[in-house]
């Protein structure tokens, strides 16, 4: 029989008329029974009340007891005037007896209460903990959240991922209070008279949002058992979150990774099968000009231009590929230390004929230090730089390569004696000078300066462009220069 | 007469190249095998071993750094590899698989008949077997463990003489970074590229009349070092 729908008041009176009906029963019995017996029924109803009606209402049962004992059973009857002053210690002891059972039977009742709901809320969070460990997206977890706080703790919840508040939200959410239970990392209750508490969400990794659940009893504050199992569910759904997110991130990461390779298979696909007619081309051309016995001078004329051309058309369609490849974003370094000097030696090394390698001056000092730096893809830097500042130089002039200190950075300059950069490329102009340099029209006087400028910003550097006082373009690479790696001296 | 002919072994899956690299092969005065996929290769090499191999590294059944691999397996016969610029990650592996030299398509002819008479010249005399050889101004006297130049005796350290030993000892041939820096400085070095490029630096220091523009210690972007005497 449950006793729980009553109330305290409603309790104490079934207690008190739990005594009433023993005595009614037991009146009838005095002639049979002796009076202890009549103590110990009543003991009996006071022991029973406070299993079923708790404490305030066996304390009122304990002393109508006694009253009614007085009354009914014991000389002179229907009187609370004793003629044996013995009966005094019966009721004292009745009295203490009573009660003391009854505070007893009562502790033990609602600590087997207690236990109960503290059994019920542990499987509950069992079962939660299962339910938001499948959960595969964010929304499941919500429905499971709010079905939790609606059958366990009678509230409404909301859950508020994230810095930003949720767009549509009910009335009794104040995101400011959601902000500061954020910022403190501890729980904060609604100060006005909502009944609502926002727990912040923290995971291993990160602060993930705000739980906020309103009560549904206005008035009545939740209790600790309550709280405690707030407490669990907010840690269980920050770790819920944070396991999507990196399940997000993990689908995100594998899917870049899948679009790269694809991206890659691509181009290297496309560049096989550029090449390969390329290759054949300036092969074949080749042949034709170095076939025996020797062509006639017009045919010959003609064999070496079909060979450069061919050949201007392979360094075209890999500027083409190259820059495909670093606007898709992803330019991969496989960057070493290495002097500087090396890599200027190669790009003219590269360029060879094309570019008239004596026409180079190059003025790099001693004591440069060694620089990180992707090999391959400073020299193709290098090599557009140069092959710009050749093409827009009256032929047979100087071209410089100079390289400075400069603070944190190397400065390599490439400066020319052609027209120079129109005053708008140079300074914070350079950028719609860049875009406007890889527009189809422009029949590229500056090829390849976006390359280079990818290039030189994925290793941290700076590229700009100014104009010499005495005529002539310079191109400046800035790299940082880093720590370098210590060189163990040779032991002889 | 034709006995004398050097055997090249010509791997490559683009008709018109094996055509325009066979008429420079004859020009050489080579004999060259034909093939056009790994198979047919595998099949001409179980007929005559050759005296070079000319490898491509995109066949259509596979790599051709496979068969490098099995050919490196029993034939001392220097390897030429066919590969696109931009690849030099396959580079490197075919040269640590054991082939001796690479060029970037499109090459000329010019430089294909260059590369193969360098790999051919090195075959039957192999350099070291005499003490003395020069390049450019300087003479490396190997029994003496002197180097010269322009007459003038060149101080190198230890590290800067194994070096330089270890490049003249493959001329021609591109020597990828690991393999110097396991050589030279040991296992334990192998990432550390940094010497090595150092060292290289030494050298031309030294040895080259402008150190900017070597003309016989070049660089291999991103794969390496190749001596060319």
């Amino acid at each position: 029989m449950n006793f729980d729908r009553f109330t305290p008041a409603q309790k104490i009176l079934l207690g008190l008329a739990a005594c009433c009906l023993t005595t009614l029963i037991a009146v009838p019995l005095s002639r049979l029974l002796d009076q202890a017996n009549m103590v110990m029924l009543f003991l009996l109803t006071v022991l029973l009340v406070a299993v079923s009606l708790g404490r305030n209402a066996a304390v009122g049962a304990a002393v109508l007891s006694v009253v009614l004992f007085d009354v009914f059973f014991v000389e002179p009857r229907f009187s609370l005037a004793v003629s044996n002053l013995q009966y005094l210690v019966t009721f004292v002891v009745m009295l203490a007896t009573a009660l003391i059972t009854g505070h007893l039977a009562a502790s033990l009742k609602q600590q087997a209460r207690a236990a109960e709901a503290r059994e019920r809320a542990t499987h509950a969070l069992y079962e939660i903990a299962g339910q938001l460990a499948g959960a595969l997206n964010l929304q499941q977890m919500g429905e499971i959240v709010r079905h939790f706080v609606a059958t366990e703790l009678a509230g409404d919840a909301l859950l508020c991922l994230g810095a930003a508040a949720p767009a549509s939200h009910d009335h009794w959410f104040d995101a400011s209070l959601a902000e500061r239970a954020q910022a403190s990392a501890a729980p904060v209750d609604d100060p006005s008279g909502r009944n609502v508490r926002y727990l912040p969400l923290a995971a291993p990794m990160a602060m993930r949002g705000v739980l906020a659940v309103r009560f549904a009893h206005a008035g009545r504050r939740p209790a600790g058992a309550d709280l405690a199992l707030l407490q669990a569910l907010a840690s269980l759904v920050a770790v819920t979150v944070e396991r999507l997110h990196y399940v997000e991130v993990a689908q995100r990461t594998e899917l870049e990774a899948a679009a790269e390779r694809l991206r890659s298979s691509i181009l290297s696909a496309l560049s096989h099968d550029l090449r390969t007619p390329l290759t054949v081309l300036v092969g074949l051309a080749d042949s034709l000009s170095l076939c025996a016995p020797a062509l006639p001078a017009p045919a010959l004329e003609t064999a070496l231009a079909l060979r450069e051309q061919a050949e201007r058309m392979a360094r075209l369609v890999g500027k083409l590929l190259d820059m495909a490849r670093f606007s898709a974003g992803s330019v991969r370094l496989r960057a070493e230390w290495q002097p500087l000097e090396e890599v200027v030696g190669s790009s003219l090394k590269l360029l060879g004929a094309a570019l008239g390698s004596e026409r180079v001056r190059i003025d790099l000092p001693a004591d440069l230090p060694l620089l990180r730096f992707d090999a391959v893809l400073i020299e193709r830097v290098l090599c557009n730089l140069l092959e710009n500042a050749a093409r827009v130089s009256p032929a047979g002039s100087e071209i410089g390569i100079d390289a400075r200190l400069a603070g944190d950075f190397v400065d390599i300059a490439v400066s020319d004696c052609g027209p120079g950069f129109p005053e708008a490329a140079t300074g914070t102009g350079f950028d719609a000078f860049v875009r406007a340099q890889q527009a189809p029209g422009s029949s590229g006087t500056r090829l390849g300066l976006a390359i280079c400028r990818a290039i030189v910003d994925a290793h941290g550097g700076r590229l700009r462009v100014d104009n010499r006082p005495d005529g002539g373009a310079v191109v400046i690479v800035s790299l940082p220069r880093g720590v370098p790696p210590v060189l163990e001296p040779e032991v002889p | 007469m034709s006995d004398q002919r050097p055997t090249v072994l010509l791997v490559e899956d683009e008709a018109q190249i094996r055509r325009f690299v066979g008429l420079a092969l004859a020009d050489e005065g080579c004999a060259a095998v034909e093939c056009g996929s790994l198979s047919e290769a595998r099949a001409a090499l179980r007929l005559r071993a050759p005296d070079l191999a000319i490898v491509d590294l995109g066949l259509p059944d596979g790599s051709g750094i496979e068969l490098v691999r099995e050919l490196r397996g029993w034939s001392p016969a220097p390897i030429l590899i066919l590969s696109a610029r931009s690849e030099e990650h396959d580079k490197i592996d075919a040269l640590d698989a054991g082939a001796d030299d690479y060029l970037c398509k499109p090459f000329g002819v010019g430089e294909l008949r260059a590369r193969v008479r360098a790999q051919l010249r090195r075959r039957p005399h192999p350099v070291g077997t005499s003490p003395q050889m020069s390049f450019g101004k300087v003479t490396v006297d190997l029994s003496l463990r002197q180097v010269t130049r322009a007459g003038e005796p060149v101080h190198l350290t230890p590290i800067e003489y194994r070096l330089l030993a270890t490049l003249i000892a493959h001329p021609g041939q591109v020597l990828t970074q690991r393999k110097l820096l396991r050589e030279v400085w040991g296992p334990a070095y192998v990432e550390s590229s940094h010497y090595l490029r150092v060292y290289v630096g030494h050298l031309r220091q030294k040895l080259e009349d402008d150190p900017a523009r070597p003309r016989h210690f070049l660089t291999e972007t991103g794969v390496g070092y190749r001596f060319v005497a």
